[in-house]
């Protein structure tokens, strides 16, 4: 379908430079009475073709035509083929070759974007990997040392000491499964092509189960809640977008400094339904909205201050299952001060 | 002391078993553990457990095999073990039978939680199998079986026929969660394509009926993707 769609362009756009370029040959040459130009406006055309379309195929018919067309209207005798005349066959591989050249160069050029773009994206999964397995360390360091430290040190130790460091390590040991969480949401989706498997999903049931969860994490912090009355079921991975609601309002908890609510609102917008979470925290600094969901945001100064709650991760883990829901997402202040998350849904399946 | 529960842990992994038992034995259960189906389906013939906690990953066979033995014979409840990734698998332990089921990684308290709730339901059950009479008490809501009639803090809500159906079915296997086809099957007997659908619908009225909020849902909990759970009597 989408390949007829495009060769459909493709013929369209080549017959219209053709034409275009047949209509200003025919203006040139009634107004100067010479056809100088001819083949220099037609040998533009087949190099703006051949730019423009992938493939040699384009290219090349466009210059065949080019040349009947020339040698149709352009040459002596006037609307008559005459294929003898030597400067014709010259015209002719002149174009051809105009063709050949320009499709291999503009194929090549292509073929670097697509490379680098693999690179890139190699480069992306590898920064994000080097990130994770630093993250994974400090916890862990901490849940191994306190560890050993109560089984060497078991009766020197106090009771309150033993219960402070067990503390701490059921804390790490908790952020290490919501960090693995996270991660399995993006092998689970991974590579473009995979499609996630959709199931209706009430969103009052959604957002009540992200809501059951969250509180029993943070029991002390209020979500304020404004969903439509009206009974909507969205096509979702409903464990994965669980996963992006609790990333982002734990996103709220952690980094909105200064926050004191958070306000979660879903509204609907024609097909979509569009998801916010707000905050009235400290807002997001200018220059990072754009990379927000890019996966690892200046994770050298972060690391520094003790507080490893992994925005970037959290943040690329939404992006990307939002992305295969083929919904969208994005971030901006607030004017009110403070920040606001946003996603959208398709709440009817394609038809299929 | 021969009057507690018995309980059988049928995990692999060595670790987990080992703290799974201590939980439990420190919390007044006997427990037997084994480490595959083979050797816990000849655990479950010589010990006749009370319970059985079962580890839905196990090497050497499906554990859904080993569910599906238990119930050609006994009604022993059932409580599976699953992880994050194994979600259509403990839909499909459910639906085989299973009574609940726990999501890897848990905490002590949700396991001793799901544990009483499962073994006090279990004996309800036996008791009440078809009965068409009794009470449910949860908080502050009461349903009369006999009347068919649901009240909270004394008032009747006014149910449809349907609605009340799913409530009291629901209720009759509270603290235990109901997967979508259960529901579907006990309300209506046969399923056909909206059948979700027109559950869900139902849902939300009941929900809105009893006054949930998103985040504090009253009396029913929301197993996403699985089913509805009603609260345990108390």
């Amino acid at each position: 379908m989408d390949k007829c769609k495009r060769e459909l362009k493709n013929a369209l756009f080549t017959l219209l430079v053709l034409s275009g370029m047949f209509v200003i040959s025919y203006v040139l040459q009634s107004i100067f009475h010479t056809q100088r130009f001819t083949s220099d406006l037609f040998i533009l055309g087949v190099f703006l073709i051949s730019l423009k379309i992938e493939g040699y195929v384009w290219g090349i018919l466009a210059a065949l035509f080019s040349v009947l067309a020339v040698n149709f209207a352009f040459t002596f005798p006037y609307f008559a083929f005459d294929f003898i005349a030597p400067e014709s066959i010259a015209s002719a591989v002149v174009m051809l070759i105009v063709a050949v050249l320009t499709s291999t160069l503009t194929t090549q050029i292509k073929e670097q974007e697509k490379t680098r773009r693999e690179t890139e994206k190699e480069r992306m999964r590898a920064n994000l990997l080097r990130g994770i397995s630093h993250d994974l360390r400090t916890p862990l360091t901490t849940i191994y040392g306190s560890c050993s430290a109560i089984i060497e040190n078991y009766d020197s130790l106090k009771k309150e000491r033993k219960i402070k460091l067990l503390g701490e390590i059921r804390e790490d040991s908790e952020w290490l499964i919501r960090m693995v969480e996270n991660l399995l949401s993006i092998t689970k989706i991974d590579g473009e092509k995979v499609q996630v498997i959709k199931v209706p999903t009430v969103l009052e049931e959604l957002i009540d189960a992200t809501l059951v969860k969250f509180y029993k994490r943070y029991p002390n912090i209020e979500v304020h809640v404004e969903i439509p009355d009206e009974f909507i079921s969205i096509p979702m991975d409903a464990l994965l977008i669980e996963q992006v609601l609790m990333n982002l309002l734990e996103n709220a908890v952690f980094h909105a400094r200064g926050m004191s609510r958070i306000d979660f609102l879903v509204k609907r917008e024609g097909e979509w339904a569009v998801f916010y979470i707000m905050d009235d925290g400290c807002g997001i600094m200018e220059g990072k909205l754009t990379k927000l969901f890019d996966g690892y945001l200046d994770r050298e100064e972060k690391i520094s201050d003790g507080n490893r709650h992994n925005m970037s991760i959290g943040l690329s883990v939404c992006a990307t299952i939002i992305n295969a829901h083929g919904g969208t997402i994005g971030a901006e202040n607030r004017k009110e001060g403070g920040a606001c998350f946003s996603f959208r849904l398709k709440t009817e399946e394609d038809d299929e | 002391m021969s009057n507690k529960h018995k309980i059988l842990v049928v995990e692999d992994e060595r670790k987990i078993r080992s703290f799974m038992k201590a939980i439990l034995d420190t919390n007044g259960y006997q427990v037997v553990t084994a480490g595959d189906c083979v050797q816990g389906e000849f655990m479950y013939c010589s010990h006749r457990p009370d319970l059985v906690l079962l580890d839905l990953g196990l090497p050497d066979m499906d554990g859904m095999c080993f569910i599906q033995k238990i119930r050609l014979t006994d009604a022993t409840p059932i409580i599976v073990l699953s992880a994050r990734t194994e979600e259509g698998d403990k839909v499909e332990a459910l639906d085989a039978g299973a009574n609940d089921y726990i999501t890897k990684p848990f905490g002590t308290a949700e396991l001793l939680a799901r544990v009483r709730a499962t073994l006090r339901n279990h004996r309800y059950e036996k008791l009440e199998e078809g009965d068409s009479y009794g009470k449910y008490v949860c908080r502050d809501m009461e349903i009369d079986y006999e009347k068919r009639k649901v009240e909270v803090c004394g008032e009747e809500i006014k149910l449809t026929q349907t609605e009340y159906n799913i409530v009291a079915l629901l209720s009759r296997h509270s603290g235990r969660v109901m997967t979508y086809a259960a529901i579907i099957r006990g309300v209506w007997g046969s399923a056909d394509a909206g059948s979700v659908k027109k559950l869900q619908v139902n849902m939300a009225n009941i929900r809105k009926k009893l006054g949930s909020r998103p985040g504090e849902s009253k009396y029913i909990i929301n197993e996403l993707g699985v089913g509805y759970r009603m609260e345990d009597e108390g």
